[in-house]
């Protein structure tokens, strides 16, 4: 919530500025428009600030959390860098979501945007997975709060998140299924899906997955690769640490030649 | 890009004066495996040779191609295979791990578009050289390769969905098709024509491995073909043998580069160019160009108008000529020798005397003609 004020505010900020250099300029079309705005934001920075103080004690309505905020939600549970299709998945089966993936697109650069202009201004920031070539990964997402161990792709990573994934949705839906009286369907539909690509998670597509059971096999398949690709990730990590200026750690490195930039400076 | 390789012998000539002026059109998967549609075609294995844009000329000639993807289905096939490669290729794996058993441990994954575009081909080149020559930690999918092949002389950039490899065995094509598989049972000139462009990939796949100093038949003949299932979008993998599809495609190719033969029944100043202007439309008049196609050979049969961009100007000329081909081709074979459908009537109804070695055809169309009379009256 906080966070959609400050948003506000530097937004308000930029505006009040943009007004008076249109002024100066005598650009009065240019000024009307950013009035408009400037006079929407205001409300909307009023609207927000009112409705504050009552936020904090009951739950929050879903609508009322920022399209950031779910995606946060959903990567703290989930634990692994997962594409903008499952984090909406897990948004909304466990948190009652109401983000889409098309929603999702412009995240991260808007994240760089505002970490280049104001760095670790905010607690947390949506930002890449970096690749063997310490560029961004394409399609995942990741929490700046992470180790960068998690936060980079070795060969064999997609699988071994795929596989942390499942065991967290797993968790949740058996934590989620203790609590309620009939299972969510949403989240059953999820598990099933993942359940049928782990060998030995399911028996057949009939019958509702068992969260126990699926969580279990993938600890088991996940026993196999762990140890590679802690290394693989040990290593790549130490490199983007030794190569990457803070940027690019968070949000990739363009090209080769932005490294040799970093790396020159 | 493609069209810096061309050779500067005799045929490399001819073939660029056939093209003229007009931009040489790259030739992708879809192209090639048209290709072994319709071998024995003198009118397309020219074109293509040229490199020339079968599209534009049939638009050009006022008989634009029924085809071309609808973006309804680039758009669905585009989904298909999202969701066959989300979450680590997950779906993919198992069924790699139902159809070529592949062991639990392989499932070392390379994005070969990591890298940036213009080193996609060298990337691809080491990644497989790597894994052919059995290294450790070589990988086991490799998403977005970028394979090339020489095509009469030019080098067409090829993209397979994605190559699997498995430990101590074989590279496999996957393609990943939207079409749907119901009760086991897929549209066959759907399969067919998967087959032919995997194919295609698998003939890349082997020249790299070749030019790269390994066993080309490190490549499996068997191409796993990856669709829904029934109604559901749930992905399900089989095995497809296109060892037919690779004869075909071979001999067709070498076919392309051995043109001299085609070229030299051809008048010197012979020319397919559209003349594009300034603005990039042709300019050239249409009936020019009309016959100037004519004077190549073309082999029109139905099945061209699921392949080939000039199928309706092939088909409106074999009306005119009143071909046996437009009938088909079992028709045609077995009226071998009888080149239009009045030459035939004429032979059924007597009108008309055999010429030599026209005799057998001619007794039985006759004979048709008479059971035929027998079953009306």
């Amino acid at each position: 919530m906080s966070d959609r004020l400050d948003d506000l505010e530097r937004r308000i900020d930029e505006l009040r500025s943009a007004v008076r250099r249109a002024m100066r300029a005598r650009d009065t079309g240019t000024a009307r428009v950013l009035r408009a705005e400037l006079r929407h934001a205001e409300r909307a920075w009023d609207a927000l600030v009112s409705t504050v103080p009552a936020g904090p004690p009951e739950p929050p309505a879903p609508r009322l959390v920022t399209v950031r905020e779910q995606v946060h939600q959903a990567l703290h549970l989930l634990s692994a860098p997962a594409q903008p299709r499952l984090i909406v998945a897990v948004s909304g089966a466990f948190f009652g979501g109401t983000i889409r993936s098309a929603q999702l697109t412009s995240l991260r650069r808007d994240e760089a945007r505002s970490f280049r202009s104001s760095p670790y201004g905010r607690p947390y920031y949506l930002c890449a997975a970096l690749t063997d070539r310490l560029s961004p990964a394409r399609g995942l997402l990741t929490l700046s709060a992470w180790p960068l161990e998690r936060r980079v792709i070795g060969p064999l990573s997609p699988r071994v998140d795929f596989l942390t994934c499942a065991i967290a949705i797993a968790t949740a839906a058996a934590t989620a299924a203790a609590g309620a009286a009939a299972p969510d369907e949403r989240a059953t539909r999820l598990l099933a899906g993942l359940a049928r690509n782990i060998p030995g998670g399911a028996d057949g597509d009939v019958a509702p997955p068992d969260p126990e059971r699926v969580a279990a096999a993938a600890r088991a398949e996940l026993a196999v690769h762990a140890e590679r690709d802690t290394r693989d990730r040990a290593e790549l990590a130490q490199r983007a640490t030794s190569q990457l200026g803070d940027v690019a750690r968070l949000f990739g490195a363009a090209t080769l030649s932005t490294i040799v930039k970093e790396e020159a400076r | 890009m493609s069209g810096l390789k061309r050779s500067t012998s005799g045929p490399g000539e001819r073939l660029a004066a056939l093209r003229g002026t007009t931009p040489q059109s790259p030739h992708d998967a879809r192209a090639i495996a048209a290709l072994a549609a319709n071998p024995g075609c003198a009118r397309r294995a020219l074109l293509d040779g040229a490199g020339i844009d079968k599209d534009a000329a049939a638009r050009h000639l006022g008989f634009p191609a029924p085809f071309g993807q609808s973006p309804f289905a680039i758009t669905r096939g585009n989904a298909f295979e999202s969701l066959v490669k989300a979450d680590g290729c997950a779906e993919l794996l198992r069924m790699l791990r139902e159809v070529l058993g592949l062991p639990i441990a392989e499932v070392a994954y390379h994005d070969v578009e990591n890298v940036g575009a213009h080193l996609r081909h060298a990337h691809t080149r080491a990644l497989i050289d790597r894994a052919a020559a059995g290294a450790p930690g070589a990988g086991t999918l490799y998403d977005h390769p970028l394979l090339s092949l020489e095509i009469a002389g030019s080098t067409a950039y090829l993209e397979p969905d994605v190559v699997a490899f498995q430990l101590g065995g074989r590279f496999h094509i996957v393609e990943i098709k939207s079409f749907a598989v119901i009760d086991g049972q897929a549209d066959p000139s759907a399969v067919a024509a998967a087959a032919r462009q995997a194919a295609v990939y698998v003939l890349a796949l082997r020249a790299l491995l070749e030019e790269l100093g390994h066993d080309p038949l490190k490549v499996s003949h068997d191409v796993v073909l990856v669709c829904p299932e029934n109604f559901a979008n749930r992905p399900v993998a089989t095995l497809v043998d296109v060892r037919r599809q690779l004869a075909v495609l071979r001999r067709q190719l070498t076919r392309m580069t051995a043109l001299d033969r085609l070229l030299d029944d051809l008048p010197e100043d012979l020319t397919f160019d559209l003349a594009p202007g300034e603005d990039g439309l042709p300019t050239r008049p249409p009936a020019e160009l009309a016959d100037a196609l004519r004077r190549t050979d073309a082999r029109y049969a139905p099945d061209c108008l699921s392949a080939c961009d000039l199928c309706f100007f092939c088909r409106d000329e074999a009306r005119q000529e009143g071909a046996s081909d437009l009938l088909g081709r079992q028709v045609r074979d077995e009226l071998g020798g009888v080149a239009s459908v009045e030459e035939a009537l004429g032979l059924a109804d007597g009108t008309r005397h055999p010429a030599e070695g026209q005799e057998e055809i001619a007794r039985l169309l006759r004979n048709a003609e008479r059971l035929r009379k027998e079953c009306l009256a």
